[in-house]
């Protein structure tokens, strides 16, 4: 594979000229904002917006009457577009506005007259799961649901549990045994491009430009709460500003379509940095996780029991997926013969929380990593050694019964141990975590023109992120069709183009509408090579492609241009288009006694698998920790792409640091205290680490070529080989995430307050005593 | 963004004769704070706004008798910090100016702004208070100068009154006899984009026998305004110095923090902050000072 291809998109974006949903200008285009009910949880006793909607230059206002009356929701259908009688977080939209311009808009707002009646809001999800708790939703039990096989009961919209062996027993068989306690707060996909909506309708047809990863969702989302067929819903994405999850779902595309119908005009829809914060259902979740694991003396870990408690705010979303993730992520990469893992996603009065980049995964690793560490320290063994005798291998049995086929999860681990610095200044300690991940199978589709002068164009529904996975299939395409790259082009961004694609979520565009691709271009080749015998004389099953020619086999010379075949099949009436659709997976398979798989992950298809080095320097007198290096060890099978992988994992790395450090949602009753760029810290390019980067090449990949699934996995370790090296540097391992610098400096001080003994027992949720700060 | 006045004018005199006009006027130079704010709903824009940067007399560092230096209102925080005249005898200015926001800010804000703007959390703050710095103010009128430390009355509030422009930044001479330096430090949880969470600025004339002289110590972010904390200076003035008599005024200058909650840290974190930050303030100043000897 090249690893200088340059990616279609990427001149536009680096010099200015490509044009974002935020962008749009349409003729008699309208300005239109949401109005968000700005408090945790309230009756709406009445909207009134006749004043507003008498001042000139205000088109409409519309409110959850000019909307049917129906609920929406992935797995359950618990809210409506417009909050009706209860608005039950601070995002929750009540109405909506649209003017002639920016000031008239602000105008009508201030003339809207909402009277709300402030209710408690419920912002504990532990708290939440008691029986004796207030409901976030009193009429739970009668919302239907999205798909089959959630489990709810009141405030807990998705319980999943995996039961395996004999944990009673597994705690026998050991000879210490570690149990902590874990929590996390909020965190965000922060996409620098906010959600942006620009709708238009041409009769009962509406078009919507929107910043969404998944635009046949959006459609759908619009068509059934604005109860008309798909097929009279075009979505279109311009180039999109990235996402991380945080534009997967149906979002806001019907509330602005419905903005745009009533005002008669089209209307656009550009979210400020806060309402990007506080609206959008998806966030990280906020949780808490307990572990208590047994190991042997000679380092065997012998069961688990694990308990995640995930507060997914005011809508259950797609939640009920990442419990089963969840349970998965707790019981680890790791062989573990005894596991009771439960996962419960919580109703709150918070933003709800959903499928951001690795849902649930940096979290859980970076508690069940520090975990790993301490384990090992338990029965004298390093980071290194504790997992080099845990880590699963083919062979092993996956915690739901899958069997591991060849997998690279040891070979990553003495590669990232290999790649960091060995000597280390004072001040500085290094840490290692593992982490495993999945390739999600999907129904996915291309079309695939070959254009009379030879070059090609891909018809695809796949979603471009700004990851470069769209991109990266002219590269596919090129390369099965023996062509320049460049010769490839591809129409994407448009449900009217395209067939249905899960879009960009799941680390699945290259591994779903790329082996679509390969069975696309497959088929292009082989009718080629057929018109190409008979001119070549030679049988098609000697023949190659290569050059923008098809040739005999060993003979350079005897060859003809791609574009004579287009051509000669034009002559006889045919033009060459073929259509591609990616094979199905079968997921592994599940021993059954878990209720983990009744809604999307018996199993982890194709799993990948990573492990990564941190060296940090801690000030001990501040609690700030530099991120100094990262080595980072991937396994994706075969990579097809070296440098969309390269910029996938060093991206992923950087995110993962900002959750680890610096990020994280402060909450004061239901309301975001930080929600905007200056108190939400992102990492900037001048705290960038040093990264260095390995692929471990690993056989029998379902996916492309043998590629998994890539977009994931390299955000879910960073932040836990972090802890681990603070933890190395200090003694202390910090139980809060971020570790914040005020928080690392309180772990500091309350292990020396402890004395710092080592094997002290320290209650859950305080840090555990360390070997003492400073060693 | 309201529909405002806005007026461009193109020299001092201009400038001095529309603010009395419209004395009620907001003052714009780079932008960065009044526009910012004005974009993400932290305070509307006045209705009238007058839009200093085509003043070009207001722009520039220039050298006073007798060693003092002039920052022209308009000069931007990049030219701050790269002069080496500031680097080289005010290094805690540079090194505020070098922490401003980004590359972007600091090539567009400006140091007269950033002073009018009267944030607590304001880098170059410490510096001035430890340098006496004045600020020129302009008028109809005429002209006067008053000290920084009183010219800034509160968050966000000064001393300026309608009509008046701030056209300069006044540094006076002082005594580099013994050798002098001076560092400003902030606690930082990321290293661009940040604001202080704790600052403090530290200035020493430290002799031969390494006794320090002179002290000057200023804290940022952990009271209404920066402030200079005399009792910990009064800890080091007259002593030789080493860690223990750093300590004791760091932990003075803690003393007399009066830090907030808020989302950037606890009080209690920012208190025991200022003494770590101060302590090494004081070290790097020291540092320098040596340094100036050689």
């Amino acid at each position: 594979m090249r690893t200088d291809y340059r990616r279609g998109d990427g001149l536009e974006k680096v010099t200015g000229q490509a044009r974002y949903a935020a962008d749009m200008v349409l003729p008699g285009m309208l300005e239109g904002r949401l109005i968000l009910a700005g408090r945790p949880h309230a009756h709406v006793r009445g909207v009134d917006a006749s004043r507003a909607e008498a001042l000139p230059g205000v088109f409409a206002v519309v409110t959850h009457r000019d909307v049917p009356d129906r609920r929406y929701g992935s797995a359950v259908k618990d809210r409506h577009l417009f909050a009706k009688d209860v608005v039950r977080f601070e995002g929750d939209v009540v109405a909506a506005v649209a003017a002639r311009d920016a000031d008239t808009l602000a105008a009508a707002i201030a003339l809207i007259d909402i009277e709300y009646e402030d209710l408690p809001a419920v912002t504990d999800a532990e708290a939440a799961l008691g029986q004796d708790s207030a409901l976030v939703h009193d009429e739970w039990e009668s919302y239907s649901l999205g798909y089959d096989g959630v489990i709810r009961d009141r405030n807990d919209c998705a319980y999943v549990d995996i039961v395996k062996g004999d944990v009673a027993k597994g705690f026998e068989e050991a000879d210490e045994v570690v149990e902590e306690r874990y929590v996390c707060d909020q965190s965000h996909p922060v996409p620098i491009e906010p959600h942006a909506v620009v709708a238009q309708w041409s009769g009962d047809r509406v078009t919507i430009w929107t910043t969404s990863q998944v635009p046949f969702n959006a459609r759908s989302g619009v068509a059934e709460t604005l109860e008309m067929p798909e097929s009279n819903v075009r979505i279109i994405v311009p180039h999109l500003g990235g996402g991380f999850g945080g534009k997967c779902e149906f979002h806001f595309e019907a509330h602005v379509a419905a903005l745009a119908r009533k005002a008669g005009r089209p209307v656009r829809v550009v979210f400020s940095r806060h309402d990007e914060f506080v609206a959008p259902d998806k966030v990280n979740h906020p949780m808490t996780i307990e572990l208590k694991t047994g190991i042997s003396r000679d380092g065997k870990m012998t069961a688990r029991t694990a308990r995640v408690v995930m507060d997914t705010g005011a809508y259950a979303s797609d939640a009920p997926s990442i419990a089963e993730i969840a349970t998965m992520m707790a019981a680890g990469p790791y062989r573990i013969p005894h596991l009771k893992v439960e996962a419960h996603a919580v109703y709150t009065h918070k933003t709800p929380a959903g499928s951001v980049r690795a849902p649930s995964g940096p979290q859980i690793a970076w508690a069940v990593e520090q975990h790993t560490d301490e384990l090992g320290r338990r029965v004298g063994l390093d980071g290194y050694e504790v997992r080099k005798r845990n880590l699963l291998e083919a062979g092993d049995e996956g915690p739901t019964g899958q069997t591991m086929t060849a997998i690279g999860a040891l070979e990553c681990l003495d590669k990232a141990r290999e790649m960091i610095a060995s000597t280390r200044q004072e001040g500085e300690g290094v840490g290692l975590a593992c982490g495993w991940w999945f390739s999600f199978p999907s129904a996915s589709s291309v079309e695939l023109k070959m254009n009379l002068d030879g070059s090609a164009t891909i018809i695809t529904g796949a979603q471009e992120n700004g990851s470069g996975a769209v991109m990266g299939l002219a590269l596919i395409a090129a390369e099965e069709l023996g062509l320049d790259p460049a010769r490839v082009s591809i129409v994407y961004q448009d449900t009217e183009a395209g067939t249905w694609d899960m879009g960009s979520s799941g680390s699945q565009t290259t591994f779903n509408n790329g082996r679509a691709l390969i069975s696309a271009a497959g088929e292009l080749r082989k009718r080629l090579f057929d018109i190409a015998s008979a001119k070549l004389e030679a049988a098609a099953d000697d023949l190659e492609i290569a050059d923008g020619s098809v040739r005999v086999k060993g003979a350079r010379s005897r060859g003809v241009p791609v574009a004579d075949l287009a051509a000669a099949a034009f002559g006889q009436g045919e033009l060459l288009v073929s259509r591609g659709s990616a094979a199905t997976i079968p997921m592994p398979e599940n021993f059954g006694a878990t209720c983990a798989g009744r809604v999307a992950f018996p199993a982890f298809a194709d799993p990948t698998f990573v492990c990564q080095a941190a060296r940090v320097l801690v000030d001990g007198r501040t609690g700030v920790v530099t991120v100094k290096e990262i080595a980072a060890a991937h396994d994706f099978g075969h990579v097809l792409n070296p440098q969309g992988a390269l910029g996938q994992v060093e991206g992923g790395i950087v995110h993962s640091i900002g959750m680890g450090l610096t990020e994280g949602t402060q909450y004061s009753g239901g309301r975001q205290l930080n929600p905007h760029l200056l108190d939400y810290k992102l990492q900037t390019a001048a705290d960038a680490p040093a990264i260095r980067v390995e692929f471990v090449d690993v056989d029998g990949s379902s996916g492309p070529r043998g590629g998994k699934g890539v977009g994931e996995p390299p955000i879910i370790v960073a932040a836990a080989a972090v802890a681990n090296a603070i933890a190395d540097a200090t003694g202390v391992h910090v139980r809060l995430l971020p570790m914040t610098a005020p928080r690392v400096w309180s772990a500091l001080r309350e292990n020396v307050s402890l004395g710092g003994v080592e094997g002290a027992a320290s209650p859950p949720g305080l840090p555990a005593s360390g070997e003492g700060a400073g060693q | 963004m309201t529909a405002v006045e806005y007026f461009e004018p193109a020299d001092l005199k201009q400038a001095r004769d529309l603010l009395s006009r419209h004395p009620s006027a907001a003052i714009v130079a780079g932008g960065t704070d009044l526009v910012v704010g004005s974009r993400s709903g932290k305070r509307a824009l006045p209705k009238s706004l007058v839009a200093i940067h085509r003043v070009n007399e207001l722009r520039g560092i220039e050298g006073q008798h007798r060693g003092g230096l002039r920052i022209g209102a308009l000069t931007s925080h990049a030219d701050v910090e790269s002069s080496s005249v500031v680097l080289r005898d005010w290094s805690a200015l540079a090194d505020a100016c070098a922490l401003v926001g980004s590359p972007a800010t600091r090539h567009l804000g400006t140091i007269g702004g950033n002073v009018c703007n009267a944030s607590p959390a304001m880098e170059v703050g410490g510096p001035l208070i430890i340098f006496d710095a004045r600020v020129e103010l302009a008028s109809r009128g005429g002209k006067r100068t008053v000290p920084f430390h009183e010219f800034v009355t509160g968050p966000g509030r000064t001393a300026a009154k309608a009509g008046e422009l701030l056209t300069a930044v006044i540094l006076p001479a002082s005594n580099r006899r013994p050798p002098v330096g001076s560092a400003y430090l902030r606690l930082e949880y990321r290293q661009a984009m940040e604001i202080a969470v704790v600052g403090a600025a530290a200035l020493v004339a430290v002799d031969r026998r390494g006794n320090c002289k002179r002290a000057r110590i200023a804290l940022t972010a952990v009271a209404p305004t920066c402030i200079r904390v005399r009792a910990a200076e009064e800890m080091i003035e007259g002593k030789r110095l080493g860690d223990g008599v750093i300590d004791e005024a760091a932990r003075a200058a803690a003393a007399l923090a009066r830090p907030i909650d808020d989302v950037r840290a606890s009080a209690d974190y920012r208190r025991e902050m200022v003494a770590v930050i101060v302590a090494r303030a004081i070290n790097r100043a020291v540092a320098r000072a040596q340094e100036a000897v050689r």
